[in-house]
């Protein structure tokens, strides 16, 4: 359904996008997880044909997004981060211009508009203004203006930021029947737990680059040999955390923002945790907990990078 | 097609935003209504110098009293007299408004006219008679130099007479010769300078016309800030982006935007028209097409110079700035807060560039029921102006 190839993209010099390659297959649900400003909007936002890529190409349905634009985006459904909506206008009033700017007759927009108000649970709300819904009715509203024309691959940019858990399972709850329905779905989060749960493979991405792709399984697998350590500790201080990355078996440590909790990403075959321990007992350092954390997206992308998700 | 649906969704939008809908549609029917009513006096027909009544009193039967009144008043058309015998009176009858302008002429009036000069008349006259008043001053000013000219022009070539060779024909032929130069000179100047002004059309237009006209050239022109906006808005709420998503070319979209505002001028005019004519009895001519052309070509020309400060500008709070003061100066400088007669030279010049002018120029000529030629150069110019100005944009926000 959908192939980057070697993609660039770089703004004022600076390559925000750097050679990045991935496929998602027809029905697939395709994940792509990396904190904010990994490059994930830039990347969704060459798909859809609205920015332009310095290098390489993508292809929709065997179609190039570069020489055959407007056929690609009646074939694309896109759910912005933003809510790309008319606030002082109806939500079925919205739902109507999109489905007309997808070249919809006006029976198949009114059918339509009262379809997607139904699937996304809002048809009893279908004339109040948008400017009066809650942040979760009108995500669910900036889905539903995305379906209008039945796209059959609909990416979705970050599509549950800022709203209360009930509408985000809602909304998550949704994506899944789309998915289940044929569509294809990419989906960009930095929530973790989203994309474990909606996607079949994921990508991670940082600093504009594909560090990790694959299913869920292949990912945790590598881990196989990485284990990540979380301690609380009191009198943590600079000096320690100097000395515990220079233990050998040591790959990455990183502190919890307000907390006195670090998270030691170790390779188990070396074992330095009797090391580690020992090294804080010298230091007058108490460990108050130790716990070894299942292998997941969030340890992997610690691995991979160093950094937490929601940095 | 999607040009339509954008341009219809826009127009839906303006009129679903209940404080833009006030400011543009009902605030010029107020502003109409106030500010003709308020400046009638000072605009009004009864102070146009047609049918002007002047008392007269002049103090003794003196020759060129009689000459000014016979030969000069009563001659023009649109003045009536009131002559009355007693001085006081005329203060008494402008404030019954019996008349309009009172004028007193001295005993011997005409005493020192060999010398050149003239006893001053009094001039009586109402705050809002102001324009009949100046008329008639300058009647008498002009009757007054004029006499003075002639005894002077008398004078000086008698005195040339007097000395040069002609002198030897004889005293008869001198006096002859001065009695034929003086009546010459006196019958031009016994011609009134002539009182011009430039009448357009058939009929005369009156203060509330003028306001109502102003008010539709002055409140169009928000239509420039509020289409840029539109454009601003919907870049900031992402909708611009989405729109680029779907099949819809920028072309489209920026058409579509175009037709947006156009189409809420041209509800604001007809809604405008229609409401000055039912409250405030405007009569905007009898020329429908005419109108509808000029209104037409004029929101025309402001969607595309929206266009054109959308392409020229990206933060919301640049066009309110302009929509604050740039609008109201060109305004003022196309006469919708001033009368344009009222203008010095200079701004009378400078308000030649602005479109907004042209447009009340306009509407004030078919109020005046000029023919299809006197107006066609306006709604030509301001057409282009449009057109050339949505390019302009057009390519602007596209590079953008």
């Amino acid at each position: 359904m959908l192939k980057v190839e070697n993609i660039k993209k770089s703004f004022d010099q600076k390559e925000v996008v750097k050679n990045v390659s991935f496929s998602v297959d027809k029905g697939e649900a395709f994940g792509l997880l990396g904190p904010n400003g990994a490059g994930k909007s830039t990347l969704i936002s060459m798909i859809c044909g609205l920015v332009k890529y310095d290098q390489g190409d993508i292809w929709i349905d065997g179609l190039s997004v570069k020489k055959r634009p407007l056929e690609i985006k009646k074939k694309i459904g896109i759910v912005p981060q933003e809510i790309a909506l008319y606030p002082t206008i109806s939500a079925r009033e919205n739902l109507l211009f999109w489905g007309k700017m997808y070249g919809l007759t006006r029976a198949e927009t009114k059918r339509k508009a009262e379809e997607v108000l139904s699937f996304v649970g809002l048809s009893e709300r279908a004339k109040d203004k948008i400017e009066t819904f809650s942040g979760g009715m009108k995500r669910r509203i900036n889905i539903g203006a995305a379906l209008m024309h039945e796209p059959e691959l609909l990416i979705m940019d970050e599509p549950t930021v800022g709203i209360d858990p009930q509408s985000r399972n809602h909304i998550l709850e949704t994506v899944k029947d789309l998915n289940k329905s044929g569509v294809t779905i990419i989906y960009t989060s930095h929530y973790m737990a989203e994309v474990e749960y909606l996607c079949d493979r994921i990508g991670i991405i940082d600093q504009g680059e594909v560090m990790a792709l694959g299913t869920q399984r292949d990912l945790c697998n590598r881990l196989a040999n990485g284990t990540v350590i979380e301690m609380k500790l009191t009198n943590l201080n600079e000096e320690f955390l100097q000395y515990i990355k220079q233990i050998h078996g040591v790959e990455r440590v990183m502190i919890k923002p307000d907390t006195h909790a670090i998270d030691i990403c170790i390779n188990e075959t070396e074992n330095p945790l009797p090391e580690i321990i020992t090294l804080a007992v010298n230091a007058n350092i108490q460990i108050e907990t130790m716990e070894r954390k299942e292998p997941n997206l969030e340890s992997l992308f610690l691995q991979l990078t160093g950094r937490s998700l929601r940095d | 097609m999607q040009s339509l649906h954008i341009a219809w969704n826009d127009v839906k939008i303006r009129i679903a935003d209940r404080s833009a809908l006030i400011m543009l549609l009902l605030l010029p029917l107020v502003l109409t209504a106030i500010l003709g009513t308020a400046l009638k006096p000072i605009m009004s027909n009864e102070d146009s110098f047609a049918d002007t009544t002047i008392g007269l009193y002049t103090a003794d039967s003196d020759s060129l009293a009689r000459i000014f009144e016979e030969d000069v008043l009563r001659k023009l058309d649109f003045i009536k007299i009131e002559s009355t015998n007693k001085e006081e009176n005329l203060g008494k009858m402008l404030k019954e408004g019996k008349i309009d302008v009172g004028l007193s002429i001295p005993t011997v009036w005409s005493e020192n006219v060999k010398e050149g000069k003239l006893k001053e008349v009094r001039l009586f006259s109402n705050s809002d008679k102001e324009l009949k008043a100046a008329v008639i001053e300058s009647i008498l000013t002009s009757f007054v130099s004029r006499v003075q000219s002639v005894s002077h022009t008398t004078n000086v070539v008698m005195a040339d007479l007097s000395t040069s060779q002609a002198v030897a024909a004889g005293p008869g032929e001198v006096t002859e010769l001065a009695s034929t130069i003086t009546v010459e000179l006196t019958n031009q100047g016994n011609e009134v300078t002539p009182i011009t002004d430039r009448t357009i059309g058939k009929e005369t237009v009156s203060s509330m016309q003028y306001y109502a006209a102003a008010m539709a050239a002055m409140f169009l022109l928000y239509n420039i800030t509020t289409g840029a906006k539109s454009f601003i808005k919907e870049r900031d709420l992402e909708t611009l982006a989405r729109l680029k998503i779907s099949p819809t070319s920028d072309w489209s979209i920026i058409l579509g935007k175009f037709l947006g505002t156009l189409g809420f001028a041209c509800i604001q005019f007809l809604i405008f028209i229609m409401g000055t004519s039912l409250f405030c009895k405007v009569h905007w001519g009898d020329n429908v097409g005419q109108l509808l052309a000029m209104g037409g070509a004029y929101a025309v020309a402001v969607s595309g110079l929206s266009m054109l400060l959308a392409g020229l500008i990206k933060e919301m709070r640049t066009a309110d700035l302009i929509s604050g003061i740039g609008i109201q100066i060109l305004a003022f400088a196309g006469g919708s807060m001033l009368p344009l007669s009222q203008f010095p030279d200079f701004l009378k010049r400078l308000s030649d560039v602005v479109p907004n002018k042209w447009a009340l120029t306009g509407f004030l000529e078919i109020m005046a029921g000029v023919n299809w030629g006197e107006i066609l150069p306006a709604i030509i110019g301001l057409f282009l102006v449009g057109i050339a100005a949505m390019l302009i944009g057009t390519l602007r926000l596209r590079t953008r």
